[in-house]
């Protein structure tokens, strides 16, 4: 388990900002999500080492969260939200020189800084003044200070807010492959839940200072084993006709989405064996799952 | 036998050190930084001028025959005593030559990580705000240093050998320690005076403004109200003055104020301990994360 | 149907700079998308429409009329735009009534207007904090509320999601989808284009100045001819269904994807591609758990279209 906390609590001044969080989180990249002011700040200061937290306590990577803060901040890389460079500095230089004082040597930041802004996609750009790097490549250095290091985990906020589609994709991609083929641990707060959905295995999802939901994605979006989701092509009417028949429960969403719910214990190629039936073609068909969308706004209790 | 290695990231296998001071490489790059700046190791090489003036005159001063007829008759002012180190070393153009190249160099040393916010990337290291202030202060250090401490105990040195004997030691052998003395004494205070403002605004041209402004201002304020009180302490309100008046304490001279000294380090050292208050406050680590 | 927005020979330059180049388009009632990377000339256009820039050469109209210089069209238009910019001193109910006074509308009015506005962005809880101390998402959404507070009959978004959590995205969403069953016309310009998705499926693409793309998603999509379509099948066995289409012309690519499940297929004629799927799924008995099509979405289509 690379991160373990159990009852964190926290508060500033009145306001109760964590409530006794209790969670552990082991293998594959997790989502953290939550309304504004649910708490995710706080629980990612405290697990970075700069909070101390007024109840609880925990290992980030078996480190104390409450006496081996510095040594946390050694092993973990942090992508923040906003913007941040330092003018005047190219990106080698930038990248190194946060390195150093991640404690590496001076020789080896340097040697890292450059592998590490190939990695990331600057390798042709390094050598310019960062005043002159877009949007999407300011992302890409912040992803690279917070590799330098070698960190076992990263702490990513937001990573793909402020980029344009293209650009967002690649910094997915780039995420996605830390994340499957470098055994780095990724933590990810987001707000856009398809980021979430395609790089995260694991979610917490926290409200009020309280963790609302903590699980695999797969087992926490209840898989609904007889209710499908289709699109087709053909004699709409017939098709239905043959499964109502057959005991279906059939409902027509307003994009052409069909859902069906099959009696218990049916057989789910029966589906396919009314459309042949029916001269229908099958073009899209999954089981039901509950979005995670749906699942946020289910535990987060609004609406 | 074949090597192949897969493109991309691999991991770093070194080891971390723990550095005995975990700001120099804070302190490194500041210093770096400044001398990329346009122009200011033009600035820089002109703010050794008031030093390297007083070696012109150190060596005029020992060779008064060969200048006999270029100096006529002032040769009073060129008597060299300790009292001449201060004239020369508190005087206003040196202090507005240091100005000038902690403008260039430190005026943004916090501005700027205020303004882009790159104050969360220090903190997600393991350095704390200690370390980040001393690094930033070490900067500014370095400079007053080279300026001022360096150049001044050589100047005592080529006293030395214009004059080619220990007379001048051995007759004020505390020179060196004055020098030194004063030289600390500048360095904390511009220190803090500089890093003070620095973190006070976002804009670096703001704070270039306020360096200036604020240090002959104060002056100006001094003046008035000195008329409308017409009390001498008001002299304290003026920080070229006090820096004047701890110069000559620590020379030995007389006053120029009709105040005693103690007042004036007062002063200057109520400025540095404002300077550690806001920039207490104004590096707040924990905000790193919003 | 009369077009709501049309543009005619649209162009704009900023010095040397290229902004729109020749646009010349119709956007009808309901919900448009507009995408298009950085720098593409989304926020050109939309400055253009709302009329705070001249256009160089060529017509952008609002209904038929003249959009420059026509301060009463303003009446009707809506905008949220990007930036994060407000008057900090000022409360939120200030600062909405302060801007519906521009319209001409009589004290009870703003006053009523500026409530309505607030409820529906839920912030009457904070209409009397000042905005500076409102956090991202209320500022996101006391910028729609200004947009909105005057009923206009058009609305321009620029990034109207951005800074939202995922329910208040949600509500949002909604928010506007109600505006097009009101019959009015929304124009949304997002970067996260599952978003756009959510909200409609007519887009306008924007790249370096010119439009590469009008109109339905899956259309455009099936237009895109470089790029067959995928369709993913996850089965019990998916090499034999590989097997029984492997000598199908209409194929183009077929790969096994790395959980040993799913075969992805690449072809040019989907028609007869599905045509033949069910019976072959029948007859080979396999039990198949998921088809979809991976690159029917936007975000193919953009990548296919703006290209890496």
């Amino acid at each position: 388990m690379s991160i373990e906390v159990k009852d964190l609590s926290f508060r500033y001044g009145k306001i109760v900002a964590l409530d006794g969080v209790t969670m552990r989180l082991g293998e594959g990249a997790v989502g953290l999500l939550g309304p504004n002011g649910a708490g995710k700040s706080t629980l990612l200061r405290i697990l970075l080492g700069f909070l101390v937290p007024e109840r609880g306590e925990g290992t980030v990577l078996d480190y104390d969260i409450r006496r081996d803060q510095a040594m946390i901040r050694r092993s973990v890389g942090y992508m923040p939200e906003s913007d941040c460079f330092i003018a005047g500095m190219d990106a080698v230089t930038f990248t190194s020189y946060f390195g150093e004082l991640s404690g590496m040597p001076r020789q080896e930041a340097m040697k890292r800084a450059h592998e590490v802004l190939f990695y990331v996609g600057l390798g042709e750009a390094r050598y310019r003044l960062l005043d002159t790097y877009s949007a999407g490549m300011k992302q890409r250095l912040k992803l690279a200070q917070a590799l330098v290091h070698d960190p076992k985990i990263l702490f990513l906020d937001e990573p793909t807010s402020n980029l344009d589609p293209t650009g967002r994709a690649e910094i997915l991609e780039l995420i996605r492959d830390i994340s499957v083929h470098k055994s780095i641990q990724v933590l990810l707060s987001s707000h856009i839940l398809d980021d979430i959905e395609s790089l995260c295995e694991t979610v917490v999802i926290l409200n009020k200072g309280r963790l609302a939901a903590e699980g695999r994605m797969a087992d926490l979006r209840a898989i609904h084993y007889s209710l499908y989701e289709l699109r087709i092509k053909g004699d709409g009417s017939a098709f239905r006709k043959d499964l109502e028949s057959a005991g279906s429960r059939v409902e027509e969403m307003e994009d052409g989405l069909i859902k069906i719910y099959m009696p218990e214990g049916a057989d789910r190629m029966d589906l396919f064996r009314a459309a042949a039936r029916t001269g229908v073609q099958m073009r899209y068909f999954v089981k039901s799952r509950t979005s995670l969308e749906d699942l946020f706004a289910g535990v987060v209790g609004v609406d | 036998m074949a090597i192949v290695r897969e493109k991309g990231y691999t991991h770093w296998n070194g080891q971390l050190v723990e550095r005995r001071f975990p700001w120099a490489p804070i302190a490194r790059t500041g210093v770096r930084l400044a001398f990329r700046k346009k122009g200011f190791k033009f600035v820089f090489a002109m703010a050794f001028m008031p030093s390297f003036v007083f070696l012109v005159t150190l060596y005029i001063s020992e060779r008064l025959e060969d200048f006999k007829g270029f100096v006529q008759g002032n040769t009073a002012l060129l008597n060299v005593d300790p009292n001449y180190f201060k004239l020369f070393l508190t005087s206003g153009f040196v202090l507005f030559s240091l100005l000038l190249v902690l403008v260039f160099a430190a005026a943004g040393l916090i501005a700027e990580d205020l303004k882009h916010n790159s104050l969360q990337l220090y903190f997600a290291r393991p350095i704390g705000k200690k370390d980040y202030i001393l690094g930033k202060m070490s900067v500014v250090a370095f400079f007053i240093l080279i300026l001022v401490a360096l150049p001044w105990l050589l100047l005592v040195v080529f006293k030395l050998i214009f004059a080619g004997n220990f007379k001048f030691f051995l007759q004020y052998p505390w020179l060196p320690l004055s020098i030194l003395g004063y030289s600390l004494l500048l360095t904390v205070f511009l220190g803090c005076y500089v890093l003070l403002l620095s973190a006070v605004s976002r804009n670096t041209r703001y704070v270039i403004v306020l360096i200036f402004g604020v240090y002959y201002f104060s002056s100006v304020l001094a003046e008035i109200l000195k008329k409308a009180f017409g009390s001498p302490y008001m002299a304290l309100f003026s920080i070229p003055a006090d820096l004047q008046q701890a110069g000559a304490a620590l020379f030995g001279q007389k006053l120029p104020l009709a105040i005693p000294a103690f007042w004036s380090f007062l002063i200057l050292a109520g400025i540095c301990v404002l300077a550690a208050a806001v920039l207490n406050r104004k590096i707040r680590s924990v905000e790193v994360i919003k | 149907m009369t077009a709501v927005i049309s543009a005619s020979h649209l162009s704009k330059w900023y010095g040397n700079v290229l902004g729109l180049n020749d646009i010349s388009l119709e956007l009808e009632e309901g919900i448009t998308g507009l995408l298009g990377p950085n720098g593409a000339g989304k926020s050109t256009f939309m400055k253009l429409v709302t009329g705070q820039m001249k256009p160089a050469i060529g017509t952008v109209a609002i209904r038929g009329r003249r959009v420059w210089n026509d301060p009463e069209i303003f009446q009707g238009i809506g905008f949220c735009p990007e930036q994060d910019v407000f008057y900090e001193d000022m409360t939120g109910s200030e600062f909405l009534a302060g801007l519906l006074r521009f319209y001409g509308f009589p004290k009870k009015e703003i006053d009523d207007r500026a409530a309505r506005a607030l409820d529906v962005v839920d912030l009457t809880a904070d209409k009397d904090r000042l905005i500076r101390g409102y956090s991202r998402g209320m500022r996101q959404r006391i910028k729609f509320a200004q947009a909105i507070a005057h009923d206009p009959g058009i609305l321009i978004l620029d990034e109207p999601l951005s800074g939202l959590d995922p329910l208040g995205k949600r509500k949002l969403i909604k928010l506007i989808k109600g505006f097009k069953d009101e019959g009015r016309t929304v124009i949304v310009s997002s970067h996260v284009l599952p978003e756009i998705e959510a909200l409609t499926s007519q887009i306008v693409l924007i790249h370096q100045g010119q439009i590469l793309a009008q109109g339905d998603i899956p259309y455009i999509r099936e237009l895109i001819e470089a790029h067959p379509h995928q369709i993913s099948v996850r089965s019990s066995d998916p090499r034999a269904l590989a097997a029984r289409f492997v000598g199908d012309r209409s194929i183009q690519k077929m790969t096994f994807a790395a959980d040993g499940q799913t075969l992805v297929v690449e072809t040019h004629k989907r028609d007869e591609f599905f045509g033949r799927l069910t019976g072959i799924v029948l007859e080979g008995g396999i039990e198949v758990d998921e088809i979809s099509s991976p690159d029917d979405n936007l975000q193919a289509v953009f990548e296919y279209l703006v290209g890496k």
